[in-house]
């Protein structure tokens, strides 16, 4: 599978399209941006900070991709997320995964989300309020 | 053995990293001896952080030795 696993310490670029590698196998290239919200647990907030360990993230990271691809055939995948201060509205984590049919490329990007917090190496360490 | 914390773990001890030296290998258990009498502000997190050696979670038997990088991992909130 064509995997891409990327951090950023400050917004990044609009992510780009699905690979070349994959045109013509993917019929689905589903994408989820998470983006963080003006409210936590109640309170108005200006910002999220974020602390990651790459090498470990991006490891845990690729296994898990590797399982999905097993499980879903996934063909693809792009997944980015933000270190540091992250403003609200700005998104925190981008995802993206190819897959032969939409049903397959659905489940399997919620499943990576699902898994990035149960044991991906990275951490909402602080609240910025408003 | 480099020490590796994070997220709020490293605001409590104000540092990210420490340098341990120990003689002979030794296991989890051993490992937290030390890194407690080395960081004793460390107990309160202790029952919630999993080991990880070289980038990967420790298992129970694992044992941690001189040049491994050794990162104590807390509950993860990623998304």
């Amino acid at each position: 599978m064509w995997t891409e696993i990327l951090f950023f310490d400050a917004p990044w670029p609009a992510p780009p399209p699905p690979p070349e590698s994959v045109r013509g196998a993917a019929g689905a290239w589903a994408e989820f941006h998470g983006c963080v919200r003006a409210t936590e647990n109640g309170r108005n907030i200006a910002a999220l900070r974020y602390d990651i360990y790459e090498a470990m993230a991006r490891r845990v990271l690729a296994a898990h991709l590797e399982a999905l691809a097993q499980k879903h055939g996934l063909i693809a995948a792009r997944f980015r997320h933000r270190s540091g201060v992250v403003p609200v509205g700005e998104a925190a984590v981008y995802a993206a995964v190819a897959a032969p049919h939409r049903r397959e490329a659905f489940a399997a990007l919620a499943e990576l989300m699902d898994l990035l917090k149960t044991d991906v190496p990275i951490w909402k360490v602080e609240v910025v309020p408003a | 053995m480099k020490i590796l914390y994070f997220a709020h773990v490293a605001k409590a001890l104000g540092r990210r990293e420490d340098e341990l030296d120990v003689p002979a290998p030794v296991t989890a258990d051993a490992l937290w001896e030390r890194l407690l009498a080395l960081r004793p502000a460390l107990a309160p997190y202790r029952a919630s952080i999993h080991l990880a050696r070289n980038g990967e979670y420790a298992g129970p038997a694992g044992q941690f030795a001189n040049g491994d990088e050794v990162a104590l991992i807390p509950p993860v909130s990623g998304g």
